[in-house]
């Protein structure tokens, strides 16, 4: 009799445990794919972002994980070309520990990728490709980007550099040829037209990405004598081209932006001049006030310097932003369920219109899965308390002012754009 | 106005010059040992990232005059490396052998490398431009040149001429020109040829080293170095017919000049003018401009 | 039947990945490379080296992509037909000038027309997508859009079936006069021509057969990975489609194969285990069979069977 009873109630416990299990049914682990570029000229940019993710990844691990699960980071070198890439991303996604992809950096790849995570379901969050391109033709149900597109990151820049100098009259471009450098020069060009019809490209470079030299670049540039040269230069190639210019008075003699200058500050901005202008495409800067007001940003850009002896810049922000807003996609999946493990429709119905402030602003996640984030520009300038130029005289200026709508074509946006409104966009030092 | 010209000059004669040290290297090789190096490319990698290395040495150390020299200690160091140990082992099997195994030898080489650059100097981009900054700017007709592309230009010059006298008048040169000429006669005189071949050889992986030592410090250093210089390598030497040092020399200048110049006046076609005019030269002669009567087997 | 150890291959590779799903798409890869080291191989055969035929392949790959893109052709199998064709055809025309170049001319006269694509491809931004390259979408078949799942299955098995029947067409090919001609030119072209046979057109054949078969092997890679970008027309892909041919073997037509095939698993398990150096260990394997096994991995299969079958 006794047996009986304890092989009933030791039924009866696992059918408990069981029912409970099959509730919650927690993985043991959750496998984040992160693609990022660890070799190569781009890992100048990339290594920062992955830097983060470690960083970001050991803090959430830290403290339980997310929904008490811990993270498993994959890292995916984007250096071995986009057909390993996009192998590698079919072979993680076949292992369904495998939850989430966190790709990728290069707009190339993320436009290569795109199709495939929606055909394998996984859902995706872009971390850093800012080309409109992805989102511009096609709808997507898996794939998010969690930061800003190109559009309104370069609409800035021309907003800023109509505050600053007003009067210029001969622009020269160079950006890298790919579909983010040429996304650059064309809203970039369409944005001057509508806002400074008399400005004329004189010169317009799209040197190879990746290229190790400039210098017959540089050459053209200065003998074209422009008043304004944009560029969206980034990782090596921008800390290159700023080494190769800078001892020929490329930044002396005419107005500069950097697109994403903030990246390069630490490691050649000491070559730079007062007055350079650079952004971060987002609003990811360790230095503006709503970095330094958040004491989790504080922590976050601390325990990165002494992990990696230095300030984290804007891609690590964009990557730790990513993995933020993606755990608050998971907590709000969870909620919504009452406990039981989110299932890839669930974690896509968590992240409509999802709203996360993140460590340096706010992100929100519209219906067509594009991101909304402030973007700040502002000029180099020297800085005592640092060896190396910081931000200064900065803008943030709201996503919604510099973004078109949902469904609308950027450039025709872009064309409608008036002279007039450089009276009610915020000042230069206005973001203090 | 040559004002308005000078910088395209400048410009198209420093990258002439750069290329140049690899094609002749190449070339050189091509010549005595009658082997296509592809790998010939790697060592160009090396010798711009150990220069790299060296002269971050001595800036490390507070001798930032001396990083100079890491321009030409890197390229002894790497043809001192390779060239005996390469010549001696994988080419001196392939002698006489079919020509596409020759090539393919050198390619297992080059993927070989690859790789040992990577693991010694791993797969970040490098950057050392001290070189560059000490040696200054000068202005010239209002714009600001590099004197580091100056210097490169005189250095071209000195190594071509250097390269032809040697070759010319003292006796190692006599006797590479006697190898180059007929070998068994030559080996028959009592001409040491296997010495003559590794000593080609390593002068070779010497010229390629030291171009890129000489880039190294107005280029950033990444994987990928070797392969992309090696092809553009292979088409001056190409046009300017293999084996031939004027042509080298001249095919340089071709190149360099139309590439400085479509930048210029058609931005889009900067890369594919050299394999442009490869084809156009190769098309009307398959030699070179320089180049001799070929290798059709009877 | 010689092309029996390309049947044999062929079955392995369609049975293994029904254990190993993702081993698939490596063996459909292998496949796309294994057409176009064929096509370098006959080519070989007759002493001419081509450090180019990446062009080739890239012609068939962006083939697919424009049939799809702006000819708004979806089936799978007219647009391997169409892909082959199209490459052929630019095979046909290439060759006509460059059957005057024998040895060192014809590899460097391939190696600049490679990079000539290489470097348009790159630049035309606007038409190829540049540097980014083109999207391929999943195409029909038989008139049926499949889910990818379903679709990459029809497709490893597809490329497998085509790989058996391009190994029997070669062979035969190979056998045939146009074939055992293209070796009477390696060892003496001036005595084949007093027989009366035209070395020129002998080689002008091979060379579009062979230019059909990079496109092949092009189009299958463009839709197994769905996305196509220059760097299939740079050299270091021509030097690894020679590659292909001389560790397979150019002795037979499954030599090719068994190359290709070793390549992508070494490139496959090399990347996972150890990432840094797997361009070393197949520069090794290359040197290793370039200095031990001169007939290749395919040379070294035919010795082991003949000793089986004939033990001393």
């Amino acid at each position: 009799m006794t047996r009986f009873k304890i092989a009933a109630t030791a039924l009866l416990l696992a059918a408990g445990f069981g029912s409970a299990a099959a509730q919650t049914n927690k993985p043991a682990e959750i496998g984040f794919g992160i693609f990022t570029f660890t070799s190569g000229p781009a890992a100048a940019y990339g290594m920062p972002g992955r830097n983060a993710a470690e960083l970001v990844i050991k803090q959430i691990n830290a403290s339980g994980g997310i929904g008490g699960v811990p993270v498993k980071p994959i890292y995916v070198d984007e250096g071995q070309g986009s057909a390993g890439v996009i192998a590698e991303f079919r072979r993680l996604a076949s292992d369904s520990t495998n939850e989430v992809m966190i790709a990728a950096l290069s707009s190339a790849n993320c436009l290569a990728l795109a199709p495939v995570a929606e055909q394998l379901q996984m859902p995706t969050f872009m971390w850093n490709c800012d080309t409109h391109q992805l989102f511009l033709k096609d709808r997507y149900k898996y794939v998010y980007r969690t930061n800003s597109s190109t559009v309104p990151e370069f609409i800035a820049d021309v907003l800023y550099l109509l505050s600053v100098k007003p009067d210029f009259k001969k622009v020269a471009i160079i950006d890298p040829d790919y579909a983010f450098g040429r996304d650059a020069g064309l809203i970039f060009k369409e944005t001057l037209k509508a806002l400074k019809p008399d400005a004329e490209i004189v010169v317009e470079l799209y040197p190879k990405l990746g290229s190790p030299s400039y210098n017959t670049e540089i050459s053209r540039l200065v003998s074209a004598e422009p008043d304004v040269i944009f560029s969206n230069f980034w990782g090596a190639d921008l800390e290159n081209f700023v080494r190769q210019a800078a001892p020929r008075e490329l930044f002396t003699r005419s107005t500069v932006i950097l697109a994403l200058g903030e990246s390069a500050l630490q490691h050649v901005g000491t070559v730079l001049p007062d007055g350079v202008i650079v952004g971060v495409i987002g609003d990811g800067y360790w230095l503006t006030p709503d970095a330094q007001r958040k004491p989790q940003t504080k922590a976050f850009v601390e325990s990165y310097r002494q992990s990696f002896n230095e300030y984290p810049v804007f891609p690590s922000f964009k990557m730790a932003n990513t993995l933020y807003a993606v755990k608050a996609v998971y907590e709000k999946a969870i909620a919504t369920n009452k406990g039981r493990w989110p299932t890839r429709d669930d974690l896509v119905a968590a992240a409509k219109d999802l709203k996360v402030d993140t460590l340096t602003g706010t992100l929100v996640l519209r219906e067509d899965n594009d991101g909304l984030v402030d973007q700040i520009v502002g000029v180099t300038k020297k800085d005592p308390a640092y060896p190396f130029p910081v931000m200064g005289e900065m803008v943030r200026y709201p996503a919604t002012m510099v973004t078109p709508p949902v469904g609308a074509d950027p450039i025709a946006w872009i064309k409608d754009l008036k002279p007039a409104i450089m009276a009610s966009v915020p000042k230069p030092g206005s973001y203090k | 106005m040559i004002a308005n010209y000078l910088p395209l000059i400048v410009d198209g004669l420093a990258d002439a010059a750069l290329i140049f040290f690899v094609a002749v290297g190449l070339t050189l090789v091509f010549s005595v040992v009658r082997i296509l190096n592809v790998a010939h490319g790697s060592f160009y990698a090396f010798g711009a990232y150990l220069s790299v290395v060296i002269g971050a040495i001595f800036a490390g150390r507070g001798w930032p005059l001396l990083s100079l020299t890491a321009l030409v200690i890197s390229p002894l160091l790497v043809a001192l490396a390779f060239g005996p140990l390469i010549e001696r082992t994988l080419l001196r099997w392939t002698y006489g052998r079919p020509e596409a195994l020759q090539i393919l030898v050198t390619f297992g080489l080059f993927l070989v490398l690859e790789d040992l650059q990577k693991l010694v100097f791993g797969v970040q981009p490098y950057s050392q431009d001290l070189p560059m900054q000490l040696l200054g700017t000068s202005r010239i007709g209002g714009i600001v040149y590099l004197n580091y592309q100056l210097l490169l230009i005189v250095l071209a010059l000195v190594v071509g001429v250097s390269l032809r006298l040697l070759l010319k008048k003292s006796r190692i040169g006599k006797l590479i020109s006697a190898v180059v000429a007929d070998e068994e006669l030559a080996r028959t005189i009592g001409i040491d040829a296997p010495r003559v071949f590794m000593l080609a050889f390593s002068v070779g992986v010497f010229l390629a080293a030291l171009g890129g030592a000489l880039a190294s410090p107005t280029i950033g250093v990444a994987p990928g170095l070797g392969a992309e210089i090696i092809v553009l390598a292979f088409a001056v030497a190409a046009i300017g017919g293999l084996g031939q040092i004027e042509g080298a020399a001249l095919a340089s200048i071709l190149i360099g000049f139309t590439r400085v110049a479509a930048i210029y006046f058609a931005p889009e076609f900067q890369p594919v003018v050299p394999y442009l005019v490869m084809v156009a030269v190769l098309i009307v002669r398959p030699y070179g401009l320089f180049g001799s009567i070929g290798l059709r087997r009877i | 039947m010689v092309v029996r150890y390309t049947v044999i291959l062929a079955v392995v590779a369609a049975l293994l990945p029904i254990a190993v799903p993702w081993l698939g798409f490596v063996f459909t890869l292998a496949v796309g490379i294994g057409l176009a080291a064929l096509g370098v191989a006959m080519l070989l055969r007759g002493g001419l080296i081509s450090i180019g035929h990446a062009l080739y392949f890239a012609v068939g790959a962006y083939a697919v992509a424009f049939l799809m893109r702006d000819a708004g052709i979806h089936d799978l199998l007219v647009l391997f037909a169409g892909a082959t064709i199209i490459t052929a055809a630019v095979g046909f025309l290439v060759g006509a000038f460059m059957v005057r170049y024998r040895a060192i001319f014809f590899a460097m006269l391939n190696l600049a027309i490679s990079m000539v694509f290489f470097t348009l491809l790159s630049k035309l931004y606007y038409v190829t997508g540049g540097t980014d390259g083109l999207a391929v979408a999943t195409p029909t078949v038989l008139g049926m859009q499949l889910s990818r799942g379903a679709f990459d299955v029809v497709m490893q098995n597809a490329a497998l079936i085509l790989m058996v029947a391009a190994a029997l067409l070669i062979d035969r090919y190979l056998k045939s006069p146009l074939g055992e001609a293209l070796g009477a030119i390696h060892t003496n072209e001036v005595r084949l021509e007093y027989l009366g046979v035209s070395a020129r057109g002998v080689i002008w054949a091979a060379y579009t057969v062979s230019a059909g078969l990079a496109g092949l092997g092009g189009a299958i890679t463009a839709v197994a990975i769905g996305h196509v970008v220059p760097e299939l027309s740079y050299w270091t892909v021509s030097g690894q489609l020679v590659l292909v041919a001389v560790l397979g073997g150019i002795g037979g037509v499954p030599g090719a194969f068994i190359g290709a095939f070793f390549l992508e698993l070494v490139r496959t398990f090399a990347v996972g285990i150890a990432g840094e150096v797997w361009n070393a260990i197949i520069g090794i394997s290359l040197l290793i069979v370039i200095f031990f096994l001169p007939e290749g991995l395919y040379g070294l299969i035919q010795r082991l069977e003949r000793r089986r079958t004939n033990p001393k």
